[in-house]
C-alpha cells in the first residue's frame, strides 16, 4: 500500500543559488515546503574576536570582509563608531566623499541582488547585464582607493586619500547613465511576464511579521514599514540631502525587488546632490598616530545595503578594543526564511532566498 | 497582451548584438591599472629604507618578516624583507606607515602560483635583481 512521508532535503552549502555557503535544511511534503531551517557557520572567521587583538586602525580592513559586496558601508559603520568613542570630528569634505562612496556601493550591491535574483530564476542573461553595470562602479573604486571590493577607503577620521577630479568626473558620468540603465532593467526583467509570475504574491511577509523578526533594510521597507536609518537617525552628511524612502505594500518578492530598483534611483539622487555641493577642505581629521579612545563604550548604526548595521565597541583605554560586537542585518533577516518558504513550492525557496539577499560573510561574521 | 514584456526584453538583447563590446580580449589585451592600485609584490627601495620596521608593526596580519642589522656607525641596514602574500590582505597600511616611502606596490596582478613556497618572497632580493638587470 502506498504511503507518504515528509523528508528533509539539504540545499547547500555548495548549491549555486545559496549565494555563498549557506545550508538550508528544507523539509518537504512532496514538492511543498513544510519548513526551512538555515544552518550557518561555514564562513565563520571570528572577526569580532580578531578585532580584540588588533589596534583600532588595523581593525578597519577586517570590516571589508563582513559584507564584502558593500565594503564601504561597513568601513563607514566601524569608523563612525570609533569616532564616536574617541570624539573625533570629521571634515565636511570627507563626509561628502563618504556619502558618495557608500551610495555607489549601495548601487553596486543592488546590482548583485538583481543579477543573482535573475540568475536564480533561470535567466543567466540578467546576471550579465547587472554585473556589467556593477563593473563600472568597481572601476570607480579602483580609481579612488586602488581596490575593487575590499575597499578599506573610509578610515577613522576621514578617508584614505582625496577624491581626484577623474573620480568625480567618472562618477558624474555614471550617474548620468543610471536612468538609462534602470530603463533597460525594466524592459528586461520588470516587464517580463514569467518574472512577474514568479515574483508577485509569493513569500509574503506582513508588516507585523517583519517587525517581529526585527528585520531591517529594504526587506522591512518592502513590507511597508518606514524604517531607514539615514532618515530616522541621520548620520554623517545624510541630513543635508533630499531623498525619498521607497516603501512597498504587500511585502512579497516583487516588492522586495522593486524597492531595490527604486533605491538605486534614490542613491543616484543623493550622489548627484553630493557632487554638486562638494565642499573644499581637508579629507582627514587630525587623528593621533596611536589612537587611545577613553574608557567607555559606543554604539553606532548605519543603513547598510542589507539593513541596520551596528557596531558596539567597548574600550578599556588601550590601543586595542576590549570587545567589538557587530549587529549584522543579514543574520537577523535570515530568520524570516522559514516563514517565507512555508507553503511554497521548492522552486520558490530559491526566489525567497534571493530576495532576502543575505550575504554569508556577514551572517557568519 | 501576455508576452509583450518578453518581446521587449528580447529586443534589448538583440540591440546589444550590434553594440560595442564591454569586455577585452585578455591576455592579448590588458587593462591598465590605476595609479592607486593595490596589488602584486612590494617594490622595495633599499636606499630610502631607514630600517624603522614601522611597516611590519602596522601590518594587521603580521605578513611582513624583517631582519635588520646595525653597523658600527649605528646605521640600520635591511638584511631581508620577507613578504608573505598568503597573509597579506592588501590594506595598504604598511605603505602608508612608511616615513620615507621606501615601499610601493609593483602593480602586477598576475602572480598566481601553483606552490605555496611561491607565496613568500624577499622584496630585498627582488629589488637587487631588478637593479642588476637595469645596470
Amino acid at each position: 500500500m502506498a504511503q507518504t512521508e515528509k523528508y528533509v532535503l539539504n540545499m547547500g552549502p555548495q548549491h549555486p543559488s545559496t549565494h555563498g555557503v549557506l545550508q538550508v535544511q528544507v523539509e518537504l511534503d512532496g514538492e511543498n515546503i513544510v519548513g526551512a531551517k538555515p544552518v550557518m557557520g561555514y564562513l565563520h572567521r571570528g572577526i569580532e574576536k580578531l578585532m580584540e587583538s588588533r589596534t583600532y586602525v588595523q581593525c578597519v580592513p577586517f570590516t571589508d570582509r563582513l559584507d564584502y559586496v558593500s565594503a564601504m558601508n561597513n568601513n563607514l559603520g566601524f569608523c563612525m563608531a570609533v569616532e564616536k568613542l574617541a570624539g573625533i570630528e570629521v571634515p565636511e569634505r570627507a563626509e561628502f566623499i563618504r556619502v558618495i562612496c557608500a551610495e555607489l556601493n549601495r548601487i553596486a550591491s543592488h546590482h548583485v541582488f538583481i543579477g543573482s535574483l535573475t540568475n536564480d530564476l533561470g535567466s543567466a542573461t540578467g546576471m550579465i547585464y547587472a554585473f556589467r553595470d556593477r563593473e563600472k562602479i568597481l572601476d570607480l573604486f579602483n580609481i579612488i582607493c586602488g581596490a575593487r571590493m575590499t575597499a578599506h577607503y573610509i578610515r577613522i577620521g576621514g578617508v584614505a586619500a582625496d577624491a581626484q577630479d577623474e573620480f568625480l568626473r567618472d562618477t558624474q558620468k555614471f550617474i548620468d547613465y543610471v536612468p538609462e540603465m534602470l530603463d533597460e532593467y525594466n524592459k528586461l526583467f520588470s516587464g517580463n511576464e514569467i518574472f512577474q509570475a514568479r515574483m508577485k504574491k509569493t513569500s509574503i511577509i506582513t508588516k507585523e511579521m517583519a517587525l517581529k523578526f526585527g528585520m531591517s533594510g529594504p526587506n522591512i521597507r518592502a513590507s511597508g514599514v518606514d524604517y531607514d536609518i539615514r532618515k530616522i537617525d541621520k548620520y554623517g552628511a545624510y541630513g543635508k540631502f533630499d531623498f525619498d524612502v521607497p516603501l512597498g505594500k504587500r511585502g512579497d518578492n516583487w516588492d522586495r525587488y522593486m524597492i531595490r530598483m527604486k533605491e538605486i534611483a534614490e542613491s543616484a539622487k543623493i550622489i548627484q546632490q553630493a557632487l554638486d555641493n562638494m565642499p573644499e577642505g581637508p579629507y582627514m581629521a587630525k587623528v593621533p598616530k596611536v589612537l587611545r579612545p577613553p574608557k567607555g563604550d559606543a554604539y553606532h548604526r548605519v543603513e547598510n545595503t542589507r539593513g541596520e548595521l551596528g557596531f558596539y565597541i567597548v574600550s578599556d583605554g588601550s590601543t586595542k578594543p576590549y570587545r567589538v560586537h557587530i549587529r549584522r542585518p543579514s543574520f537577523v533577516n535570515l530568520q524570516a526564511l522559514d516563514t517565507m518558504c512555508k507553503g511554497m513550492l521548492l522552486a520558490d525557496a530559491v526566489t525567497a532566498f534571493a530576495t532576502i539577499d543575505p550575504l554569508m560573510g556577514e551572517v557568519d561574521c | 497582451m501576455w508576452g509583450k514584456g518578453l518581446i521587449t526584453g528580447m529586443k534589448v538583447t538583440w540591440g546589444h548584438w550590434f553594440g560595442k563590446k564591454e569586455t577585452v580580449y585578455y591576455p592579448e589585451e590588458k587593462l591598465p591599472m590605476t595609479e592607486r592600485f593595490r596589488g602584486g609584490h612590494l617594490a622595495f627601495d633599499e636606499e630610502k629604507c631607514i630600517g624603522c620596521k614601522l611597516c611590519a608593526i602596522g601590518c594587521p596580519n603580521a605578513a611582513l618578516d624583517l631582519t635588520v642589522s646595525v653597523d658600527e656607525n649605528k646605521k640600520r641596514h635591511m638584511e631581508s624583507y620577507i613578504h608573505q602574500i598568503g597573509r597579506c590582505m592588501y590594506c595598504d597600511l604598511c605603505i602608508e606607515a612608511c616615513p620615507t616611502k621606501a615601499i610601493t606596490w609593483d602593480k602586477n596582478y598576475e602572480f598566481a602560483s601553483y606552490f605555496k613556497e611561491d607565496m613568500t618572497y624577499d622584496a630585498l632580493v627582488e629589488a637587487r635583481n631588478r637593479r642588476g638587470n637595469n645596470e
